[in-house]
Order: C-alpha cells, then structure tokens, then sequence
C-alpha cells in the first residue's frame, strides 16, 4: 500500500450526497446547472477542435478559457447562475508543478539536443550491429524507448528518426516497419518514468508522486511491454529485415558517420553531469520536505544554463512557449468543468457504471482511457478524466488505499496513445517524417502496427493493475 | 542542351522517377538536377513542445536523400547534381525550376499506398507549372 501523502487531499474524506450537490453540479432536483452545461458545451468544442485539427490545440485551449472567463465576468454580472470560474479559481486550477516540470526539461532537452548526442549514439548502434538488421533494429527501438523515458518523446523522436530513416535505406530495409515501432515504444517507454509522457507528469503531479515512488510503480509495466513490442515487431517484420542488404554502400555510410558526430564536447560533459546530478535529485527529493519534481527539473535546468551559458535569447527561443500556454489553456477549461460541477455530473454517471466493483472501474478506465486516447489527443483527456478518477477513487471502495484508478488511468492514456497516428503527438511528428522522405503512412497502415501493440499492452497493463493491486 | 530537373523525396516509390530522369538525361545529353524541398508545416498539427532544429534534421536528412540519387544515378553513368531548399513544397519547385533555367520538370506518378499525392493532384500541379512558368513538366 502506498503512504498516506500519496493520494490527494480530498481523498482524505468521503463524499456525501449532500457534499455531491455543494458542488454546484447537481441542483436539488439532480439537473445540471446553467454554467455548468455552458462549461460543458465550452470543453466539448475545445476538444472537438484539437481533435479534428480544426484549431491549433493552443489556440483551442486559449480560446475556450478566454471565453469561460468572459462569460463569468460579462454574463455572470447579471445572471449569477451564468459564473463559471473567477480568475483567481483558473489561476488555481494551473497545476504550475506540470507547467515548471516541462520547462525545465525543455531547457534540459534544448541544450543536450544541440550536442548531437542521440544521433551519435543511434550512429553507434548501426556500427554495433555491423550490419546485422534484426540487431540494429532492436537497440533502436530500444533506444528510443529509453530516451523517451527521460526526455520528453517529440524531442526524442525528432531526433531520431531523420537518422533512423537513413539507416533503413542503407540496410535496405523500408522504414515505416522501425519508425512506427520507434514511435511506439517512445510512447510505452514515456509510461515508465513521471518525466516521460506529458499524462505521466499530469497525474503523478496531481496526487503528489515522487519519482521513485512513479518508477516503482509504472517501469515494470512499461518493461514487459517493451519486450512485447519488440517481439511484435520481429514477428511482423523478421523476414523482411533478414532480406536487409550485406554489403552497404561505403559512400552512404561515410555521409551518416559525419552527420552523426558529437559537436560540442565540453557541453555534453557538462550536461550529462548536471543530468546525472538532477535524475539523481529527481530519486531522492521526496527526503527534502517532499520536494516537488518540477524544483528538481528547474534547478537542474538553472545550474545548467549557468554552467553551459548559453546565448540566453537562443535558450528562451528553443523553449516551446506554445506548449505551455496550451497545458494552461487546457487547465483553466477543464478547470471551469471542474468549478460548475459539470465533471461530477459526468462522474456520478460513470460511477453508477462501475458500481462498487474496483476490478469493474479498473478495466472501464484503463480500457476506456486507452479507447479515448487512441482517437483524441490524450493530454486533454487526462487532465479532463483526473477529476472523476478522484471522485471514483473517494466512491468505490478500496480504490483510495493503492490510487490503482490513476494508475490505469496513465496506462490508459499512455498506451492507447499508440493505437493510431491521430493518438498522440509523437505519431503524428513521426509520420510527417516519414512523409518528408517519400513514405506516406495513411490511418489504416498505421492502425496495422500501432492497434495490435496497443492491445497486446492494454492485456499487460491490466493484468498487472489486476495481480499487483 | 537541356536541364532537367527532378524532384524527389526518396523513398523506393522514388526510385521510378529518378530513374526516368536518368534515363532522358542520358539519351538527350541534358543536365540532371535532383531537387528536394525541406518541408516542415506537418508540425503545425501539434502543439508538442518542438525543441530541435527541424529544418537542419530534414535538411541532414535531405541532403542524404539526394545522395542516394546522384549514387544510382552514377551507376548508370550519369552525373548529377542537388539542390536541397527549404519552404512549402510546390512553390519552392515552382520556383526552383524559373531560378536554374530548368527545360523539364519530372514529377513522380503516385504509385502504392505509400506515394505522396493522388494523380488527379499532380495533374493539377504540373498544369499549373506549365501555365506559370512556360516550362515542360513530365509526369513519370
């Protein structure tokens, strides 16, 4: 069983009926209020938007908190009932611990990219494997899903998988077959640490995980499901990669060797030690009055940036600004679901689903979550689900002793994320890699490698929220 | 004597083309230039936090490409030269073509799941190139 500060405050306490209609949801006569369905009608439209592309997922979310701040502050003047959440509530509905944490590996990820040390190490594999496909193919995928582990998984497959294309068509092999399994296990292997995958960071900080305490839980799972994708990939593509070339084109070879060198040593010393330092912090904050991992992410970032002295304009630069603003956008609208009760209304239903029974809740969640993430984006709907884990996790009993819902909720989210292109952003950046280069990767062929990896890995994950909790 | 130019994004549903260009400029003793367009407005379908150099990774990633053109096109014993640009992908080709005196554009004909555009796209394309710019445009 976890310890005490482990769950959310409000976990501390159960519910009751009469707290249920305290919130603001549910009128005395079990209708939703007026702000509430504003609020409802509001979050729908922002993720209709991000999810058909028809907005820029920021503008989505920038948009859709500007106008629930609008309607309270205009409407809400004269219609009371209209109030959806005041500024100081969307200040407060920001988890600043997820905004601060990405910062800080942005600027992490910012300086030790410009060394050119993972497409050194990728180089490295390809010598390794001298020139045994199956070989290079494995520590590849392995690779990637390592480095997506500790850095955040757009960045990790950018800079990858330019090369890795390259290297499939020394080895004469196609590329589609490594790429999507590279972006699969960026998105498995994200699920193993709480700096993995933007759900990780979002519900590891929203009930205060450290990053031991995230590891011990999540690395085993994402593990096995590793191997299991490596051992899908082999028997999907075994032949083909067999059929690799034996004698590689010395011209060919020369030109990655030198696109693949490291190009500034002394910044890699110092980053690779200062990132040492910080993973090490990252393990043991929790002694340091429960030291948030965002600290331990912004300090690391801050000694680094010292140290290395970066052109600090650059640095701001390379920083994706965009991103941030859209965790906060995204915060503020479901925050002003949270604030009029419509998240409660949705989960009482959700709950009259699961009943009492955690096992049923457990498999509704991390199914259901791995379902919704495999068509949407599922950043939006991780942060838009955690209020109605916490409130089935206070409501179904034994749920709040292990937090097994937010578990499967990671799980959920993480691996789902793999099921098509659409699911989640380093899919959608690996096709368009992919396309730069001549290989269209349409939904259905996706859906060919990524649907089966995303069931075999949902099976896993669910046994193991099943046998381990 | 002749400028053909022919772009290309690599990929074996490229190989086609390159090789129909090779061929002509061989037996019309034209010059082969082999474009590739860096082309990075995929990224503006998410808001990933986007901390890399994409430009420069795809331009790496380009020049390789076109490497691996100019090599098959040596081994058919022909000589010939790149261009790698960056901006949106039809203009630049557009533009590529008026910039080098360019007599013949090749564009590659969609062929499998994998090929970029559909035919009734490209036919549209090359139309437009023809129309523009007076130069030839041959869909291969």
């Amino acid at each position: 069983m976890l310890p005490g500060p482990f769950l959310p405050q409000l976990l501390s306490s159960s519910l009751s009926e009469t707290d249920l209609l305290a919130f603001g949801s549910l009128t005395s006569e079990g209708s939703i209020s007026p702000a509430a369905i504003i609020a409802a009608i509001i979050f729908i439209l922002v993720f209709i938007s991000i999810s058909l592309r028809l907005l820029h997922e920021t503008t989505a979310a920038l948009l859709g908190a500007a106008v629930m701040l609008l309607v309270t502050y205009i409407a809400g003047t004269y219609y009371p009932d209209l109030r959806i959440l005041n500024f100081e509530q969307a200040m407060l509905s920001v988890d600043w611990n997820v905004i601060f944490l990405i910062m800080g590996m942005m600027i992490f990820m910012a300086i030790l990219s410009d060394t050119n040390v993972f497409k050194w190490l990728a180089y490295q594999i390809f010598r390794l494997g001298k020139g045994n496909t199956l070989l290079i193919v494995v520590m590849l995928i392995t690779l990637t899903g390592f480095t997506s582990a500790l850095l955040n998984n757009v960045t990790a497959i950018l800079l990858i998988v330019p090369l890795t294309i390259q290297l499939s068509l020394v080895l004469g092999i196609n590329p589609i077959s490594v790429v999507i399994a590279e972006v699969l296990a960026s998105n498995i292997g994200g699920a193993a640490t709480l700096i993995g995958d933007p759900p990780s960071t979002i519900v590891g900080s929203h009930i205060g995980l450290s990053f031991s305490e995230y590891l011990v839980h999540m690395a085993p799972v994402a593990v096995v499901g590793m191997i299991a994708l490596l051992l899908f990939n082999r028997l999907q593509y075994g032949k083909e990669y067999s059929n690799g070339k034996t004698t590689l084109s010395p011209v060919l070879v020369d030109s990655l060797a030198e696109e693949s060198s490291i190009e500034d040593y002394v910044t890699l010393r110092k980053a690779l030690l200062v990132g040492s330092l910080t993973l090490l912090l990252f393990f043991i904050a929790e002694i340091f009055s429960q030291m948030p991992p965002s600290v331990v992410a912004l300090a690391g970032a801050a000694v680094l940036i010292a140290w290395v002295r970066p052109d600090l304009e650059h640095m701001v630069h390379e920083v994706d600004w965009t991103t941030l603003i859209f965790f906060i956008g995204l915060f503020v609208v479901v925050g002003g679901m949270e604030a009029t009760g419509a998240i409660d209304w949705l989960a009482v239903r959700i709950q009259l689903l699961a009943g009492e029974s955690l096992t049923l809740a457990v498999l509704l969640t991390t199914w259901g979550a791995g379902f919704a993430s495999a068509i949407v984006d599922n950043i939006p709907f991780t942060v838009a689900a955690l209020p109605i884990i916490d409130f089935l996790t206070i409501e179904i009993p034994g749920a709040a002793e292990n937090g097994v819902l937010y578990w499967a909720l990671i799980l959920g989210a993480d691996f789902g994320g793999n099921a098509t292109y659409i699911g989640s952003a380093p899919n959608i950046v690996a096709v368009g890699l992919l396309a730069q280069a001549g290989y269209r990767v349409t939904f259905g062929r996706f859906l060919r490698d990524g649907l089966p990896v995303t069931v075999i890995t949902l099976l896993i994950a669910t046994m193991w929220l099943l046998l381990r909790y | 004597m002749g400028k053909i130019l022919c772009a290309t994004r690599g990929g074996e549903e490229s190989y086609c083309t390159q090789d129909e260009a090779i061929a002509l400029a061989k037996e019309q003793g034209d010059d082969l230039i082999f474009l590739y367009v860096v082309d990075t407005h995929f990224l503006d379908k998410t808001a990933a936090p986007i901390m890399v150099d994409v430009e420069d990774e795809l331009t790496k990633m380009g020049k390789f490409l076109l490497l691996m053109a100019v090599q098959r096109a040596a081994e058919q014993g022909v000589k010939a030269e790149t261009i790698c640009r960056k901006g949106h992908v039809r203009e630049t080709i557009k533009q590529t073509a008026v910039e080098i005196g360019a007599t013949l554009v090749i564009l590659g004909r969609p062929c499998g799941e994998e090929s970029k555009y559909d035919i009734a796209d490209l036919l549209a394309f090359a139309t437009v190139i023809e129309y523009d710019t007076g130069i030839e445009v041959k869909i291969v």
